[in-house]
């Protein structure tokens, strides 16, 4: 390191407290008693240190059950989401037909339709056709996201040659049969890219759930959350507690698998 | 993301087309039933919807019983809605704080990111976008927490330092404001910083050594090498950016629920007020068709003034 790169790496390292301290914080907090979260000067290690927040959250709130209702339902919408995709961005990669440019235009045009416009009627449609039961309803938003779309046919474009489809063509093997057998397998750096992204949408999604969901025992994570932050008791030591947990999770995914969705996310941004 | 694809996309285009992989007559159904499942939830769960709600806008209707049609009145009615008025302001200042604030602040720390020979590169970029993958529920208590005003770590720190520190961060109009942007910043930039470090690594090494032989300084390099080389990706940036801050409703809606004085509601938040705890369903569907033709006809006027979305043509 040159001397010179002093005040760069001082900048990053500030730029890191201010993105990180608020989450240590929290963090911290919650192994807080009540009394000492608002303490100041601000202790990064509790003293005294307690487990009671996360004993009374999951004595006193059924957080499990809203923990499985996000996870499902989230991973139920990332599988249908990333297959849709695939299979979409398959066909705009690989092929040529006619309305292909005016199709294209129609599905990135709904990258710029926001979901408060559909909110309602979406709402008003799948209650009044029966639909509106959360397994189902709660994973419409999320089935076909066009910027997806635009990941796989990127990412086909550039590591999939033709030539591999015309060989297997030539062996005769059926459309969806080349899909299933050599573009899936070839595509899977960016399926799990997509499907870390997908997931973490579904999970933290809140305005969807908060409008749908009016039966407490349905719950995803955080409306449950939500119903402590915002009762009179005003819980805020419990919703610490509930929301690290709830966040552990997200963050441990996107950590484990960064490289794929960093660099699946700004594909098309990139090597263009 | 997507202007990048455009170039992209033509090459591959022409490639296959040379190669002639699918143009195939006893294929041609093929590419249609690749397509069709997205194109099928798309009309169920979008373009049906949006038309419903045009239908809807044109009704009066408390969400039960049969919508009845008022024409335009609903429109009539925004016009003069003083909270819908406030609705649009806010939102147009979120808006700026995100392409105007952001977006910069975003570019600037991918320049940083991008210094040849940084260490632990990937550490930074990985930790600067943790914030977009925390619950916002969790964001929005944490922020709630810090700017507490009787209690809040940032007027206990303001107290320490300067004496002072009664500031009503959440209470008072504009600062309310304030705090909401401060938040986006903190959320959306190192989501943002990773579209331009992209875009910056992109860029050939060879043009930066020109520059450096034409003896341009840093700020000419900048200027003549680095933003036209990145255009692309910073129009896909402010167009993303404008959309999403154009529908921001969690961290008002979690944080000052709006207030004080609506002085943070949201046009999404003004949707999701009418209908879900007014009952007022032709209303807020008027409202979301303005704010349908506002955010999608402004975006169709960036996208044809950056030349975005043409990727296969």
């Amino acid at each position: 390191m040159t001397r010179t790169r002093v005040p760069l790496y001082g900048a990053l390292v500030l730029l890191l407290l201010a993105f990180f301290a608020p989450l240590l914080w929290a963090l911290s907090g919650s192994f807080k008693p009540r009394g000492d979260i608002f303490g100041y000067p601000p202790r990064l290690f509790p003293d005294p240190f307690t487990l009671d927040n996360y004993q009374r959250l999951f004595s006193e709130q059924p957080f499990w059950r809203w923990f499985l209702m996000s996870t499902v339902v989230a991973l139920v919408a990332t599988a249908v989401s990333v297959f849709v995709c695939a299979l979409a961005g398959y066909g705009f990669a690989k092929f040529r037909f006619t309305g292909k440019r005016l199709l294209f235009g129609v599905m990135f045009s709904s990258l710029s339709i926001p979901f408060a416009v559909i909110l309602v009627p979406l709402f008003v449609i799948l209650v009044k056709t029966g639909l509106g039961s959360p397994w189902f309803a709660l994973i419409v938003p999320w089935v076909a996201p066009a910027f997806g779309i635009f990941m796989m046919q990127q990412y086909i474009v550039q590591s999939i040659p033709d030539s591999v489809l015309e060989a297997a063509r030539i062996d005769g093997a059926s459309e969806f049969g080349i899909f299933r057998t050599i573009v899936l397998p070839l595509l899977r750096p960016s399926l799990g890219a997509l499907a870390v992204w997908q997931f973490l949408q579904s999970y933290n999604s809140f305005l969807w759930p908060l409008v749908l969901v009016s039966d407490s025992s349905q719950y995803t994570l955080p409306l449950g959350l939500q119903t402590l932050f915002v009762s009179e008791q005003r819980q805020y030591d419990l919703v610490l507690a509930g929301a690290v947990l709830a966040v552990v999770p997200a963050v441990a995914l996107f950590v484990v698998l960064r490289k794929q969705l960093l660099e699946g996310l700004s594909t098309g941004a990139v090597k263009g | 993301m997507t202007t990048a694809i455009a170039g992209r996309a033509r090459t591959a285009e022409e490639r296959s087309g040379t190669h002639g992989t699918a143009h195939r007559p006893r294929r041609s159904w093929a590419p249609y039933l690749f397509i069709s499942p997205f194109y099928l939830l798309y009309v169920l769960f979008m373009l049906v919807p949006v038309a419903v709600s045009l239908w809807l806008s044109l009704t009066e209707w408390v969400g039960l019983g049969t919508p009845h049609w008022v024409g335009l009145r609903n429109y009539r009615l925004l016009a003069t809605d003083i909270s819908f008025h406030r609705a649009l302001g806010n939102t147009a200042v979120f808006v700026l704080v995100a392409v105007c604030v952001v977006v910069p602040l975003a570019l600037l720390i991918a320049q940083a990111l991008n210094t040849r020979g940084l260490r632990a590169r990937d550490l930074w970029r990985t930790a600067y976008f943790v914030p977009i993958v925390v619950s916002p529920i969790l964001v929005a208590l944490i922020f709630g927490l810090l700017f507490d005003r009787q209690f809040g770590l940032v007027n206990s720190v303001l107290r320490a330092l300067f004496g002072t520190g009664g500031v009503d961060w959440l209470g008072d109009p504009s600062l309310a404001k304030v705090s909401i942007a401060l938040v986006m910043v903190w959320r959306w930039t190192g989501y943002l910083t990773v579209f331009f470090l992209a875009g910056l690594q992109a860029v050939p090494r060879e043009l930066y050594e020109a520059a450096a032989i034409d003896g341009a300084g840093r700020l000419r390099t900048f200027t003549t090498v680095t933003l036209p080389a990145l255009k692309p990706v910073t129009a896909f940036v402010v167009v993303t950016s404008f959309i999403g801050a154009a529908q921001i409703f969690e961290e008002p809606y979690l944080l000052t629920g709006g207030g004080p004085a609506e002085s943070t509601l949201s046009v999404t938040m003004f949707i999701y007020r009418a209908a879900f705890q007014r009952q007022q369903f032709g209303y807020a569907a008027a409202a979301a068709v303005v704010l349908f033709v506002l955010v999608f006809g402004l975006s169709q006027l960036f996208n044809r003034l950056l030349g975005i979305g043409r990727a296969t043509s």
